[in-house]
């Protein structure tokens, strides 16, 4: 779009200038103020090289690393989640949250458990495909778990079943703890990724721009007509 | 009270809030040349510091999870962290209670600009039926107050407000004087398509966004991001549009972090001023004023008038009718979600626009209520296109692929294909609807707080429910498929729950007769002639417009008439 302001530059401070001094309140206006933030994130990611972790064991903060690059995996359109800096941010987050660093520290703890009782190995130190058939198994038990619980819900409302005793949809069992616990690594992995700048490159996300006119691209309106039912 | 501290100045008017209807007024007022003391229970807003417009996730290190993941734990703020609300459902320290058997949930802002600063800005004028609906169908009530004597003043909050949309005719939402309104986004198109084809009417959304500059405030630079504040004030808020100025002719004191408690009267019918809370020192002080404004939000303005028991007053302040508190409305609100196959693929652009959707659909189906099971009618809201990403943007899709390479392209590939359709519908006020003050608990100022009592009933029941065929009629149209109810949890369950879309009015509703309503037609007290609510307390009935606008026009013209009245000597 032609018509793009970049919002760095000359323009955006012009607009804010104005406003300053047209239509906001008397009183303390700090230009600087909305590039504290900025400033903010530059120096930490200035310190990035040497990152200390806060809330984990350098085994624990591995193993995050290590299923980071498998949540979110690096592919030929963009690197993975462990580039986007996930066990950054969840080690940020446990560092101000004991209940969070309680379910990522006993996840953690379970899940080299149990990849020491399958595999007599830990998570990091498996193999890829032992690492997988793990990850796979929390997934479809989680899957299992869920059809179960949507279908009691289901139950419940309908006012057909009062009594839940008798009603045996297997259920996540032993992995239960993994399940919960992959549920969680996976909501974080996932939004650090996708909030980070490669992420939001890898969707595509064109927006958070600053424009003179407002304007929808006419390959995109003939693109999406064509396979419409509507054929434009 | 003769030890509490009292403003040497008595001014023309103190208003109580300073949202939508507070800002009106004082704009109007100082307009005219009146001295106007605004109280506002939260701190002055500073748009550069409270504004999180154009940040990026990254550009905070938790991303927008806020401190320590609050946001995973439902305890982040109402819309997210970038949003700019100062305020939600629970307030620290100032609670309110729910009636047995009842559902209500209660959102308060406490800055000044109130929700001003981040609401939809969704800008609708009620319709001529609109004021007379019992007329129409013998359910509710008639407003003192017909289309011909608002919309005047819907013409001046227009103009001077600014608002965005097209000139369409139609009679269930009557037009304004507008700004030029964005072009359609590619699934807008797809989406008034459809309607097309349902006869539904699909026409430009009306919002409160200026499209070319207006009295120093430039055009809105479509960065789709309104919720956050808008900094260059394209956007209406109260605070940055009515407030802000009036302050700079100096006729306009702003008493910020003060609670106002009761209004003050002088065993003569007058009201002298209002009892409040400075929360910065916990003292009750007193600002006096020759009128009583109150726009602190339809309940809250209720409330205080409720507390402000006196000799004269043994029921509360204007409260003769035993109304106050009654007849308490939201709107019926249902979401549905579709998957659009034809959006997949499509070459990427910038869909954030003017911040909401750019098309909705007024209520099409107004003359022709006998094919209906439910009364009145709701308008749609549309939803879609590609986000900003954000926390939770991409939940979806890694619950239904798992993890690894295919859940990362399927991310990916579904990302922007998904619409969303909001109804915002009529309800009919029911007396299961109210508030009053609970007698058990007050507040950390030492304020009795309000206990509300809710219901549904069938009529808004069934009108949710053609929300929901409607939608999936819309959505298969599009050769979309329906992948569930809205994401949000509050409408989840058929009908959101009350209180939710924070169009919550009535409570001291007007009407012709002091019998039967706390207000006259220019929202003054029937019972207290200096004594006004000019929030949405007023309404007698809760269209499915957005409230807002009205709120604006209505203050405007009782600020006309107060000013007027003032002049005479009549108040």
């Amino acid at each position: 779009m032609s018509n793009l302001v970049p919002l760095e530059a000359l323009d955006r401070r012009a607009i804010i200038r104005q406003i300053a001094f047209g239509v906001a309140a008397a009183g303390t206006v700090e230009m600087a103020d909305a590039q504290h933030v900025h400033e903010a994130t530059a120096a930490e990611k200035t310190a990035k090289g040497a990152y200390k972790v806060k809330a984990f064991t350098a085994a624990e903060f591995k193993t995050l690393g290590r299923l980071a690059q498998l949540i979110v995996p690096a592919d030929d359109v963009s690197a993975s989640a462990l580039e986007a800096g996930a066990p950054e941010f969840i080690d940020l987050l446990s560092s101000q949250n004991t209940k969070l660093a309680e379910i990522f520290h006993s996840g953690l703890g379970w899940l080299d458990a149990e990849m020491n009782k399958r595999y007599q190995k830990s998570f990091v130190n498996a193999t890829e495909k032992q690492q997988i058939e793990m990850l796979d198994l929390l997934v479809a038990a989680d899957k299992l778990e869920r059809t179960r619980l949507t279908e009691e819900a289901g139950y419940r409302k309908s006012g057909r079943y009062n009594d839940f005793t008798g009603y045996t949809v297997q259920r996540a069992g032993d992995l239960g703890p993994g399940v919960k616990f992959f549920d969680w690594v996976r909501k974080l992995t996932v939004d650090a990724f996708y909030t980070s700048p490669i992420g939001i490159k890898d969707v595509g996300f064109v927006g958070n721009g600053a424009y003179t006119k407002y304007e929808v691209p006419q390959a995109a309106i003939d693109y999406a007509m064509k396979r419409s039912p509507f054929k434009g | 009270m003769s030890q509490v501290p009292r403003s040497t100045e008595e001014y023309d008017a103190v208003i109580i809030g300073s949202g939508a209807g507070g800002g009106t007024a004082a704009h109007v007022l100082t307009a005219k040349g009146l001295k106007v003391a605004l109280l506002e229970a939260g701190p002055m807003l500073d748009p550069y510091k409270e504004f999180k417009e154009h940040q990026w996730p990254y550009d905070v290190p938790h991303r927008g999870a806020d401190e320590g993941g609050a946001d995973y734990f439902g305890k982040g703020k109402p819309f997210g962290y970038f949003s700019t609300t100062s305020g939600g459902w629970e307030l620290e320290g100032e609670p309110y209670t729910v009636g047995e058997g009842s559902q209500f949930t209660w959102f308060r802002s406490r800055i000044v600009g109130g929700r001003t600063n981040h609401y939809g800005r969704m800008s609708f004028r009620f319709s001529e039926y609109d004021f007379k609906p019992y007329s129409k169908d013998g359910l509710g009530f008639d407003w003192p107050i017909t289309y011909s004597d608002i919309s005047p003043y819907y013409d001046k909050a227009e103009t001077f407000i600014g608002i965005s949309g097209s000139r369409d005719g139609i009679a269930s939402c009557p037009d304004g004087l507008f700004h030029t309104p964005p072009p359609p986004r590619v699934h807008e198109m797809l989406v008034k398509k459809s309607c097309d084809d349902l006869g539904i009417a699909c026409v430009a959304n009306r919002r409160a966004v200026i499209s070319k500059p207006l009295n120093g405030r430039p055009a809105c630079h479509y960065c789709g991001q309104c919720g956050r504040g808008c900094q260059t004030a394209s956007a209406y808020s109260s605070s940055q549009v009515q407030v802000f100025p009036a302050m700079k002719t100096g006729l306009c004191t702003v008493l910020d972090m003060s609670m106002a408690r009761e209004v003050l009267t002088n065993g003569n019918g007058k009201a002298i001023g209002v009892l409040y809370v400075d929360k910065r020192t916990r003292e009750h002080k007193i600002v006096r004023g020759k009128t009583v404004i109150l726009a602190a939000s339809a309940c809250e303005s209720s409330r205080i008038l409720m507390n402000s028991k006196s000799k004269e007053f043994p029921n509360g302040l204007a409260n003769g009718s035993g109304m106050l508190g009654r007849y308490l409305m939201d709107t019926v609100g249902f979401g549905l979600s579709g998957y659009v196959p034809a959006l997949e693929g499509m070459p990427h652009y910038n869909t954030d626009g003017n911040g909401g959707a750019h098309l909705f659909m007024p209520w099409w189906m107004w003359d022709k209520h006998n094919k209906l099971d439910f009364p009145r009618g709701y308008h749609v809201e549309i939803g879609g296109g590609y986000g900003m990403p954000g926390i939770g943007s991409f939940q979806g899709a890694a619950r239904r692929y798992g993890y690894g390479a295919e859940m990362k392209k399927q991310a990916r590939f579904a990302y922007g294909c998904n619409v969303g359709f909001a109804g915002r519908g009529e309800m009919i006020p029911n007396s299961h609807s109210y508030t009053e003050i609970d007698n058990n608990v007050v507040d950390q100022w030492g304020i009795p707080v309000l206990k509300f009592h809710f219901k549904w009933t069938d009529y808004e029941w069934k009108q949710a429910r053609h929300m929901e065929k409607t939608f999936a009629e819309i959505i298969t149209g599009m050769g979309g498929r329906v992948t569930g109810l809205s994401a949000a949890q509050r409408e989840a369950d058929g009908i959101s729950i009350p209180g939710s879309i924070i169009h919550e009015v009535g409570t001291a509703r007007m009407g012709a007769s002091a019998k039967t309503s706390v207000l006259n037609g220019y929202c003054q007290t029937h019972e207290v002639k200096n004594v006004f609510v000019m929030d949405g307390g007023s309404f007698v009935s809760n269209p499915d417009k957005n409230p807002t606008l009205t709120i604006n026009a209505l203050a405007w013209r009782a600020c006309d008439y107060l000013a007027g009245e003032l002049g005479r000597g009549n108040v």
